[in-house]
């Protein structure tokens, strides 16, 4: 019989979602301890590249002072491309350059390990480069442990709190998540490249510690996804999101699609010169709301990825701040679950209509039918090409021809794409209902 | 005592001017300084002894020392003089390796002079392999270097305490010799891996009380102390033997008169070179004799061992010609 | 957009091995991951192959899969794209091995 180690709360999985549960049951004084399987927090963890700090006013004041930033995004770019053309809605704000900020491009190797040491510093115990291998029942069926890849213990608490991600085996192993569903996820794959800070201000137009946050559609041969590209500090982040299922019917290689993507006309120049540091891949729940899993049995809560909780709707890839509103909720739930003594699915309802209460599970629920509009086959396929068309036929000088009207030029340019007026009227009123 | 360089293991160097820049996310420990670790964890248990680690290096490298405290070992880190950048700490201490070895040395006197050094061979970060060597001289300790294993000697009752270790050599062959102590002993990174620490070491290292003071000395939990081991007269016994020397091709100068003419036939520049042979063999058995049809049809067989092998030597030193490639 | 290409071939002038040394990885001993080629013989889609970004699952002559596992994200894409259940063993390295993303 292994040794057993006794605290108030086992978490695991030290990402956002992970920390924020730690460091909401250390300061209520509980006894936690967080589980990693890195040597570090962070450190098995790749994203896009930007996190939107809201969600950390209420968790660390004045947060903006001592988080590791790459830079604070005060442009957001969102383009639609084919081959040869490029639209963009380009939205800049200097508001979003001060404090209390909107959103900064950070690595997470750096903000996995800050949020983290929030944790530490408040008490919680960060064990690392330990894998939690599987759940510990007791005769009822309830969780009250975890087994690690680690001799001589294990770790047993009322509560675990499965933080680990969008492979979550622990929420797999209570049956929550199916083993694989490869059409609720994407891939990620990313490229980190050099380039000098003096030519990211130049090139995309900002100061020192400003940065952009651009999301690209159409720039995936015609698989369901979309790209993205963030400013860091001395790096450009650059990198497509992929639907699993499709990209694997595709046979198309990964990092062919980020090469298509630098290579894009509007692109290339603004990584000319830059050289590759680091690639890296991720997959993404994107399930959306409809995807989620339960998220609580006896003895047990998920949180962050593990249960699903990113936002990749398109126009959106946010995924840190759920993970933080949700893993900071699981915490303060597992707490008055422990006040009360009842740690059963029952006890530890409070979480879900906590999340249902705030950002976390409200803008999933508004947002739960983008997911299929974003990733239809028109939206990624022909409006693209459609939209980029519709603009190059309203600015392209035809003199002596006359101007076509607005309309006539949108029939013309929906016929050549296979598209219905019908349909563009339809899909827009979808948009305007699920966005809107 | 285990001397551990803790440092990037891939430091980025730069091609032109040749600067190393290190990444304080990529510090870790060698294969070779794992390695030493671990024999010193098997030496210790065979003599009931203990270990001390000890380290150069900046607050940085801190999470990987809490680590090898998880295996319940002392750990006495030097803080270096300026932590504050993380890229160039070491900068003077590698250039000068004698003055770390005196450093190594002058941080482990409070735990009393060691019976065994062992070391990795050398650090990633561009290293040498001097430090061990420096470390014998300051301690008047015998050296053993390179090593791949290194074995505790039952002793018999009142023996001194020996060392079994070996060594590689060129062609395959082995070196074994044995080590008396007190001694200084580097490993290369094979043979064997650091084992992992438990939960429960792995949990009272990350106890917030410190875990390396300041100071830099630190004892999780220490293993027993009980038995200091008796050192015999500090030498590696050699028995008469002759020095392996693989055998030297000749070949003749290049005559030409012309320089131009010589420096084309030394440096080979202008011959047309056999373009790559590339095969496809079915299964590993297939792979190794083509493998060493090659070989031999390039003469380089008749080293094999068996063949023509370097008479036995008398004494503790023994040339094992089973050629072990690993 | 432009020519399609298959195959893990040559962008931006570095090759695939270049790629892959970008990134650090801590080879553990044990594979975390296994794959059963002998169930890869019946597979029609092999679409683990062009999906791993990795590029860890080379085809063999034979129609099975030679996997190897040092080098690898530790994504799950394909397990996940793999249609053939049990032909791979997935398990996340032994703590402290495997990527470690030093600008994820
Ligand atoms: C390509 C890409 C781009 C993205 N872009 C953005 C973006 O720009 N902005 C944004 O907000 N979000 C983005 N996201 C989403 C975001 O990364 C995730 O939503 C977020 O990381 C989820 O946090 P988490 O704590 O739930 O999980 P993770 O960050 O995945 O953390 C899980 C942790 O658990 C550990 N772990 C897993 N299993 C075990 C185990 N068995 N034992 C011990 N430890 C374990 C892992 O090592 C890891 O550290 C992106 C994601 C991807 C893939
Ligand atoms: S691993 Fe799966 S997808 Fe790949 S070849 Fe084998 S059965 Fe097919
Ligand atoms: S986990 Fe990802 S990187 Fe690793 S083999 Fe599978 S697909 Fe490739």
């Amino acid at each position: 019989m292994p040794e057993q180690i006794e605290f108030d709360a086992v978490v695991v999985g030290a990402g956002p979602a992970g920390a924020s549960a730690a460091l909401a049951l250390a300061r209520a004084g509980r006894s936690v301890v967080l589980v990693e399987r890195g040597p570090f927090p962070g450190s098995k963890n790749v994203y896009g590249g930007v996190v939107y700090g809201r969600v950390l006013d209420d968790i660390v004041p004045n947060w903006w002072e001592e988080v590791p930033v790459e830079r604070w995004v005060v442009r957001r770019s969102t383009m639609m491309m084919t081959g040869t053309q490029s639209l963009s809605v380009d939205f800049r704000s200097q508001a979003w350059g001060s404090a209390p900020y909107n959103g900064m491009t950070t690595l997470r190797c750096h903000f996995d390990a800050w949020l983290a040491g929030k944790a530490t510093d408040a008490g919680a115990r960060l064990v690392t480069s330990t894998v939690a291998t599987g759940l510990i029942r007791d005769s009822a069926g309830r969780v009250v442990g975890v087994r690690t890849d680690r001799d001589g213990a294990e770790l047993r608490a009322p509560v675990v709190i499965a933080c680990d991600g969008v492979n979550s085996f622990l929420a797999k192993e209570a049956g929550l998540l199916p083993r694989a569903e490869a059409s609720h996820h994407t891939l990620g794959v990313k490229e980190v490249l050099d380039l000098p800070p003096g030519a990211i201000n130049e090139r995309f137009g900002v100061q020192d510690h400003e940065g952009v946050d651009m999301e690209i559609l159409g720039c995936t041969r015609g698989i369901p996804g979309g790209g993205f590209l963030y400013t860091n500090a001395d790096t450009v982040s650059i990198g497509v999101v992929v639907s699993l299922p499709e990209l694997a019917a595709s046979g198309v290689r990964p990092e062919a699609l980020i090469a298509d993507l630098k290579a894009h006309p509007t692109i290339a120049p603004l990584l000319a010169g830059s050289t590759l540091r680091e690639y890296g891949a991720h997959l993404i729940p994107e399930g959306g709301y409809d995807t989620m899993p339960v998220l609580a049995a006896d003895g047990l809560l998920i949180a962050g990825d593990a249960g699903a909780m990113t936002l990749a709707a398109g126009l959106w890839l946010e995924g840190v701040n759920f993970a933080i509103g949700s893993g900071y909720a699981a915490g303060r739930a597992v707490d008055r679950a422990l006040s009360k003594g009842d740690c059963t699915a029952k006890g530890l309802a409070s979480y879900r209509a906590d999340l249902e209460g705030q950002f976390v599970l409200a803008d999933h629920k508004r947002l739960r039918k983008a997911p299929s509009l974003v990733l239809s086959e028109r939206v990624q396929q022909r409006y693209p090409g459609l939209i980029c068309d519709l603009a190059e036929g309203m600015f392209t000088v035809t003199n002596p021809t006359p101007k076509a009207g607005a309309l006539a030029l949108t029939r013309q340019v929906a016929a050549r794409h296979g598209v219905k007026l019908r349909q563009l009227a339809g899909d827009t009123l979808r948009g305007l209902r699920i966005f809107g | 005592m285990v001397c551990l360089r803790i440092t990037d293991l891939r430091p980025a160097v730069d091609p032109l001017v040749g600067t190393v820049t290190r990444d304080r996310l990529g510090v870790g420990l060698t294969p070779a300084d794992g390695a030493a670790l671990e024999h010193a964890l098997r030496i210790a248990d065979a003599w009931s002894g203990r270990v001390v680690v000890v380290c150069v290096g900046p607050e940085s490298v801190e999470p990987v020392l809490r680590d090898v405290v998880a295996l319940g070992v002392s750990v006495v880190r030097v803080p270096l003089g300026d932590e504050g950048d993380g890229h160039r700490y070491v900068a003077e201490l590698v250039e000068d390796e004698r003055a770390l070895a005196r450093t190594l040395v002058a941080a482990i006197a409070p735990f009393g002079r060691p019976d065994l050094v062992l070391c990795g061979d050398r650090s990633a970060d561009r290293g040498t392999g001097a430090v061990p060597a420096y470390l014998a001289h300051e301690l008047g300790a015998s050296q053993a270097l390179g090593l791949v294993s290194v074995v505790a000697e039952s002793a018999l009752d009142g023996a001194p305490w020996t060392l079994l270790v070996e060594r590689r050599l060129d062609g395959g062959w082995r070196e074994r010799l044995r080590v008396s102590l007190p001694a200084v002993c580097s490993v290369e990174g094979a043979g064997v891996r650091l084992r992992r620490a438990s939960l429960s070491g792995a949990l009272a290292a990350t106890d917030p009380t410190p875990a390396a003071g300041s100071t830099g000395t630190t004892s999780a939990a220490v293993a027993s102390a009980a038995n200091p081991i008796t050192a015999g007269p500090g030498s590696i016994h050699v028995g008469p033997t002759r020095p392996f020397t693989p055998r030297t091709r000749i070949l003749a100068a290049p005559a030409d008169p012309d320089p131009r003419v010589r420096l084309l036939e030394l440096t080979g520049a202008l011959v047309a070179h056999d373009p790559p042979t590339v095969l496809h063999p079915a299964d590993a058995s297939e792979a190794a004799d083509l493998l060493l049809a090659f070989l031999s049809r390039h003469g380089y067989m008749d080293e094999i061992p068996g063949a023509t092998r370097p008479s036995p030597v008398d004494g503790d030193v023994e040339i094992d010609g089973d050629g072990q490639a690993r | 957009m432009s020519a399609v290409m298959p195959g893990a071939g040559k962008w931006d002038g570095i090759s695939f091995a270049q790629r892959m040394a970008t990134v650090d990885f801590r080879i553990g001993a044990r594979a975390h991951i296994a794959v059963d080629s002998d169930i890869c013989r019946s597979c029609t889609t092999k679409a683990c192959v062009s999906a791993c970004p990795a590029n860890l699952f080379a085809p063999t002559a034979d129609g099975g899969i030679l996997f190897n596992y040092e080098e690898c994200f530790e994504c799950g894409t394909c397990y996940m794209v793999c249609n053939s259940e049990g032909a791979i063993t997935w398990t996340y390295p032994d703590g402290g091995h495997g990527v470690v993303f030093h600008h994820g």
